[in-house]
């Protein structure tokens, strides 16, 4: 196996995705056979000396650096799930603020 | 062109079209929905357009104001976009009616339409099989001959793989030649949006019509709208190069037969046959199965149940929201390919999968303008390595999944511009040829294409 159980969860929790215990044994599988897969490429020296490839445009145009409205049909609130008085609103930040209790790193 | 008097009744029966294909599960915006709006779109249309009445069919992942635009994911289940595609925009400047919504593979990630959150879309010929994908729904509706046109968009070969797979003709432009404005990212270095048609008249008329540039879009290229080529009488002067890489010992011997065919038909209207090599194709499948579940990992990070789409509730603080949301809104192939992702670009990781990946996609591009460089014009290879594959035959494995599209992730690694058009059937089911032309030729990959399809028995067994 190219990952562990304990690889995949911390990856899931990196990423902030919850991964059911139930789900993991599949996922642990699957996720080793894809990187055994792809780690294939390692065994080519010629890698080394290539330079990144990026299509495109070889110089980017950019646009003027002026606050305008944006064109959009209807405001953020309608397609929030929680919006009040211009902010989105989620639950306390629970998790972060115990973390710096802990250390105490916070200010006044 | 439809006359203005005529478009309420060329809405009617594209609707009436559109509802006799639902049992292919291709369209999931309600028949109800679809209806009413083309209703009202045919009193608005443009009517000296050049694309006036043609009804055009849009994947789940590109936004329109007219419908939702879920992407094929309960994430995003029921959202509707403020704004619109430049791509839409411009098509319904040209007088076409946007008709609805296709079925995709969640986020575009997969290859038979077995990965949408909204059931499997069922190819036309043959229920029990798959029509490709991720642009599955797309293909299918032309295909049955719902709509003369559709969009889709591929990051690994998510147009021209179900174009193959359902016996229609689909364009991937160059990268840039298309606005990816309005087109959800997943893999940014690599998405564009791509076309479907029943001709490759068809095609290319939609093609040239959301091409240009866009200064929304600052990956699209300072260049004009795509000219379209006349339809040529030959093709004397083109030399078409063979990689010997696309035809491996196990490729299905009906694809082959079908496209020696098509290879000696090319060679009868005058071009020139020349095998080359592209000898870091067997690396392309790993080299995108890093570099797009990187990028996806960092596009999809925007999903978290706070800006947009349904929040899966109950949280008690905002990071266990988060993690609530995606782990319940993302189907299973979008959480494996960001925890992929995510592994590829951590610390300790990004050197050994991603760094090196990128320096592959270098050498696969390079291999590519070493031919272009060597006279020859086009390249001429299968579409795929079979015909369409029964529904739930590579569910089970990701990798096998991965190697349906073996043939087409090289033009998006290199950027270039491909397309593929149907040259016959294998067992009564469509096998595709694959065009591939150095970046911007998308007018010289056209010629060969109207030529081809002339001549090649498009529905006749190989």
């Amino acid at each position: 196996m190219s990952v562990s159980r304990d690889e995949v969860q911390k990856i899931a929790r990196l990423a902030e995705l919850h991964v059911d215990d139930a789900a993991l044994p599949a996922l642990v599988e699957q996720m080793s056979r894809i990187l055994d897969y792809v780690a294939q490429i390692a065994g080519v020296a010629a890698t080394e000396s290539a330079k990144p490839f990026i299509p495109g445009p070889a110089a980017t145009r950019f646009r003027g650096d002026t606050a305008e409205p944006a064109p959009l049909a209807f405001p953020p609130a309608r397609m929030a799930p929680a919006f009040r008085d211009g902010f989105f609103l989620v639950p306390r930040l629970g998790a972060f603020e115990a973390s710096a209790q802990g250390t105490g790193e916070e200010g006044e | 062109m439809t006359a203005a008097a005529d478009l309420p009744r060329v809405a009617a029966d594209t609707a009436d079209r559109l509802a006799r294909a639902e049992p292919l599960k291709a369209l999931l915006t309600p028949m109800a929905d679809v209806r009413a709006s083309l209703a009202t779109q045919a009193t608005r249309v443009t009517p000296a357009g050049a694309l006036a009445g043609m009804p055009v069919v849009v994947k789940d992942n590109i936004c329109t104001l007219e419908f939702t635009t879920s992407c094929g994911s309960r994430i995003l289940e029921g959202y509707r976009s403020p704004f619109e595609a430049t791509a839409i925009a411009r098509l319904k400047a040209a007088g076409a009616l946007i008709a609805g919504k296709t079925n995709c593979d969640e986020f575009a990630m997969g290859s038979s339409t077995e990965h949408s959150a909204y059931g499997r879309t069922h190819h036309p010929l043959d229920p029990e099989r798959v029509p490709g994908g991720s642009s599955g729904g797309s293909a299918a509706l032309v295909a049955a001959g719902a709509v003369p046109a559709a969009l889709g968009s591929e990051t690994g070969g998510s147009v021209r793989q179900p174009a193959a797979f359902c016996g229609v003709v689909g364009i991937k432009p160059t990268y840039g030649r298309v606005s990816r404005y309005g087109l959800v990212a997943f893999g940014s270095s690599l998405d564009q949006i791509g076309v479907f048609g029943r001709t490759v008249s068809d095609a290319a008329r939609v093609l040239r019509a959301i091409s240009g540039h866009d200064p929304l879009d600052a990956t699209c290229e300072d260049r004009d709208a795509l000219a379209l080529p006349a339809e040529p009488e030959n093709l004397q002067g083109f030399v078409v190069g063979i990689p010997k890489e696309y035809f491996p010992p196990d490729l299905d011997p009906g694809v082959r037969r079908a496209c020696e065919r098509a290879l000696g038909l090319l060679k009868q209207l005058g071009a020139s046959l020349r095998e080359v090599s592209l000898p870091h194709t067997a690396h392309a499948i790993p080299t995108y199965y890093i570099i797009a579940p990187a990028e996806a990992s960092s596009n999809l990070a925007r999903y978290d149940g706070v800006r947009y789409g349904p929040r899966f509730d109950g949280a008690v603080d905002v990071r266990a929201l988060y993690r609530s949301t995606r782990g319940q809104g993302f189907g299973p192939e979008v959480r494996r390919r960001i925890l992929v992702g995510t592994y590829v670009l951590s610390s300790g990781y990004y050197d050994a999968y991603y760094r090196r990946a990128q320096r592959m996609r270098a050498l696969i591009a390079q291999d590519f303008r070493t031919v272009f460089d060597r006279g020859v014009d086009l390249l001429f290879t299968p579409s795929t390595p079979s015909p369409p594959f029964k529904a739930g035959e590579k569910l089970g494995d990701p990798v096998a999944m991965y190697l349906a599209d073996i043939f087409t992730v090289t033009a998006n690694l290199a950027g270039l511009p491909a397309l593929t058009l149907p040259i016959g059937r294998v067992d009564g089911l469509p096998v595709g040829g694959q065009l591939i032309a150095p970046a911007f030729l998308e007018d010289e990959m056209l010629e060969a294409a109207f030529a081809l399809e002339r001549v090649v028995p498009a529905t006749g067994d190989a």
